[in-house]
């Protein structure tokens, strides 16, 4: 008894840790925050890959990207270092509004929409969107030709509306932007409309795939800044303005091989040139320099997994007692907590946890929120499992508990939990292993765990097969020794009864 | 000792007992008998709040149980139900000992967690219960390897540990194999010798003659009569009674 107090404690310990590593909301804002904080936080999606920032191949635990670089330049200006936060693309404007991070850079396109919610900075790039079609395409020379076609693209993206408003173009839209052209050089898809700079990445270097039609849809990416943010983005504007005036910026953009002519209309001046990592750099780099990135999602992983198994058979434990013992309004309660839970999606659940509940004032951080998602989550299913193992105690233990003169209390801790834990184990053990992968679900409230480890490597190398069979190899190495390890305890829980 | 008074319970619909009352002196021994269903078991378990009713009340050494309409009773009523239990040992047909405990920690459990008795002095107590029912070298033995003669010894020794002013014994022989159920008599035999105020519900009609002070005959809820046993069995009132008699003695 005491041991286990002792290891929860300790687990206690480093949620805590964890909780207070992550920055909270109060810490987040001003031009002044940021410079007494030393940090300039921007949020990205390292899984939206390259060239905007994407795991160095040479070193897969740095990021690098034009972005990187801008964000650099920008912290420079600030006297301060940046650092990024990794966020799910398409939820980078909510998690800017609850105040995940200062700034958000990443390709986002400044529409009337998005101006509506928060603030965007002078344009730090002209965009165009390039349409890619397999190498032997004949049907599709530009984009009045997409009719009755099936184009993938970015979900929210610009070019997504670009598609909408054609008409008859049957869209099909992306989290990651380079599984659209995965599919499309597998003839799943009759052509990609994306973002140049993506297209140049992905599509130009790949002999099966070409471009069609000249760029459309001029645009501009932005900073993405909170809108009582005005004092960062008068800063932010002024030192873009600095990076421009001094070809710092072109520089940037020269070597990723991202400048153009369109790109005059901002930048005057250009010197010196450095090429970015390529595609094919990205595809040869040597398997075992991804491992350490791995390993730490891994890390995370169990981390996350054990937490939340721990939460989940105690919080199962008191819900299952609330419902079966407790009087009509606490029984009420647990059962249609446990309906709900077992009832509606966990990927909802995370979301409410982690974007709803700022809405009313609770900004959890991103590892609490999936230990609390998970936890509370499984809870109901543990809470399902103990009842079966009580209800399997035959009435006559309860009885002669009690005629012995225990009381209810007693009955239940030393004769009926006793056996019904034992019953209920193998189904415990067996949730585990099946939290153990919905952890990968966590990914989308913006933990790095294993699962987001493989999307962002392999968005960045194109090597899903042999990343993936690592990760599955990796989660397959973490659940059987915990299948083994729950096999012996049982085996022990039946010889001690024996 | 044990006093019924007007008893009156219901299941759904269906009223079973229509007012039934009983005495039970110090260091007496009554032996219910009659039909299966006649209520024998029922009357027993609401004896120690194992079974609530609706009307009635039962006192135990001065502890009253009052008609209890609802399932979930207040802590005062659960406390006045689990006082008399503290005065009243009850041993059941399907032995209902702990399947995850040794004989002897089943035996030892309550002492040490109701009455707060020592380890060791509970151990001592337990061992020399073991031995008074015969089974003290299966002290370390689970349920599951006991016979069902010796399980039920060790529930009579788990049920004595908590040393009781009274034992109810319900249908302590009917789940026994024919060649065990002599040692399980043997035990109770040997109890109501020493004095125990004593309640048993049982088929054994030869056990029910010899042990008896007072047989009491139950047929669909209702105590038909009530005597001695020479009384009963030789010169039985009730055509009830004479006709229940007559159908168990055939067999």
């Amino acid at each position: 008894m005491k041991k286990s107090l002792r290891v929860l404690s300790l687990l206690i310990g480093l949620l805590a840790v964890f909780y207070f590593a992550v920055p909270s909301q109060s810490s987040v804002g001003s031009l002044d925050r940021i410079k007494e904080r030393g940090l300039l936080l921007w949020g990205s999606d390292a899984e939206g890959g390259a060239p905007y920032v994407f795991p160095d191949p040479e070193h897969p635990d740095t990021l690098i990207g034009f972005e990187v670089d801008i964000a650099d330049a920008i912290a420079r200006e600030f006297g301060v270092n940046a650092r990024q936060v990794q966020n799910a693309w398409d939820s980078l404007i909510p998690a800017l509004e609850r105040g995940d991070f200062d700034i958000a850079m990443n390709g986002i396109e400044i529409t009337p929409q998005r101006e509506a919610k928060i603030f965007f900075s002078i344009p730090y790039y002209v965009y165009t969107e390039q349409l890619a079609v397999g190498k032997d395409e004949t049907r599709i020379s530009d984009i009045n030709d997409l009719s009755g076609m099936k184009v993938g693209t970015l979900s929210g993206a610009v070019a997504q509306d670009i598609l909408m408003e054609l008409g008859g173009v049957d869209v099909r839209t992306y989290s990651g932007q380079a599984e659209p052209y995965e599919d499309l050089a597998l003839g799943r898809l009759d052509a990609v409309l994306l973002d140049l700079p993506i297209a140049a990445y992905y599509a130009k270097p790949n002999p099966k795939l070409k471009y069609a039609g000249p760029p459309v849809g001029e645009g501009f990416y932005g900073i993405a800044i909170r809108k009582e943010d005005e004092n960062l983005k008068r800063a932010i504007d002024e030192a873009i303005g600095t990076l421009l005036e001094t070809g710092e910026l072109k520089r940037i953009y020269e070597k990723w091989d991202m400048w153009n002519e369109t790109q005059e209309k901002l930048y005057l001046y250009a010197k010196g040139y450095e090429r970015g990592v390529t595609l094919e750099e990205a595809k040869q780099a040597p398997i075992w320099r991804f491992f350490p990135m791995l390993l730490k999602g891994a890390g995370i992983t169990i981390l996350i997994s054990v937490f939340s198994m721990a939460l989940a058979i105690v919080l199962g434990l008191v819900l299952t007692l609330m419902r079966m013992y407790g009087r009509p309004p606490l029984s009420a309660v647990a059962t249609s907590y446990i309906e709900l839970y077992r009832g509606t999606p966990l990927l909802i659940q995370l979301y409410i946890l982690y974007y709803g509940l700022p809405n009313v004032g609770i900004a959890l951080s991103p590892i609490v929120a999936a230990f609390l998602g998970l936890g509370m989550n499984y809870a109901a299913y543990e809470a399902e499992l103990y009842r079966a193992g009580i209800s399997a105690i035959p009435k006559g233990q309860t009885e002669a508990a009690l005629s012995l003169g225990m009381t209810q209390g007693t009955t239940l801790r030393r004769v009926i939990l006793p056996q019904a834990l034992r019953i209920a184990l193998p189904g415990v053990t067996n949730d585990f292993i099946a939290l153990f992968k919905d952890s990968s679900l966590v990914s989308i409230i913006a933990m790095v765990e294993l699962t987001k480890t493989y999307n962002i490597l392999a968005a960045t190398t194109l090597r899903f097969f042999e990343l993936g069979l690592i990760v599955a190899f990796l989660y397959l190495a973490m659940s059987y020794p915990l299948s083994l390890l729950a096999r012996s305890l049982e085996e022990r829980l039946k010889g001690k009864k024996r | 000792m044990i006093t019924i008074r007007g008893l009156h319970k219901y299941y759904g619909e269906n009223h079973l007992f229509r007012g039934i009352d009983l005495d039970v002196e110090k260091g007496q021994v009554v032996v219910l008998i009659g039909p299966s269903g006649s209520g024998k078991s029922t009357f027993l378990r609401c004896v120690n709040g194992l079974e609530y009713f609706q009307d009635g009340e039962v006192t135990v050494n001065g502890i009253k149980l009052h008609s209890i309409n609802r399932k979930r009773p207040a802590r005062a009523d659960r406390e006045a139900m689990r006082q008399v239990r503290l005065k009243v040992g009850m041993v059941f047909q399907q032995f209902n000992l702990f399947p995850h405990m040794t004989a002897l920690e089943n035996i030892i459990e309550a002492p040490m967690r109701v009455l707060k008795v020592e380890k060791n002095t509970a151990i001592n107590t337990a061992l020399a219960l073991l031995r008074r029912v015969n089974v003290e070298h299966k002290a370390e033995s689970y349920p599951d390897e006991l016979s069902g003669g010796e399980q039920q010894r060790v529930a009579i020794a788990r049920a004595l540990a908590m040393k009781p002013e009274a034992m109810l014994f319900d249908e302590p022989t009917s789940s026994l194999d024919p060649e065990m159920v002599g040692e399980v008599l043997s035990v109770i035999r040997d109890l109501v010798n020493d004095g125990m105020t004593t309640v048993i519900a049982t088929h054994v009609m030869e056990f029910a003659r010899e042990v008896a002070d007072t047989v009491v005959v139950f047929d669909k809820g209702e105590i038909v009569e009530t005597g001695p046993p020479e009384e009963i069995f030789n010169t039985p009132k009730t055509d009830r009674t004479r006709a229940f008699l007559s159908r168990i003695l055939k067999r």
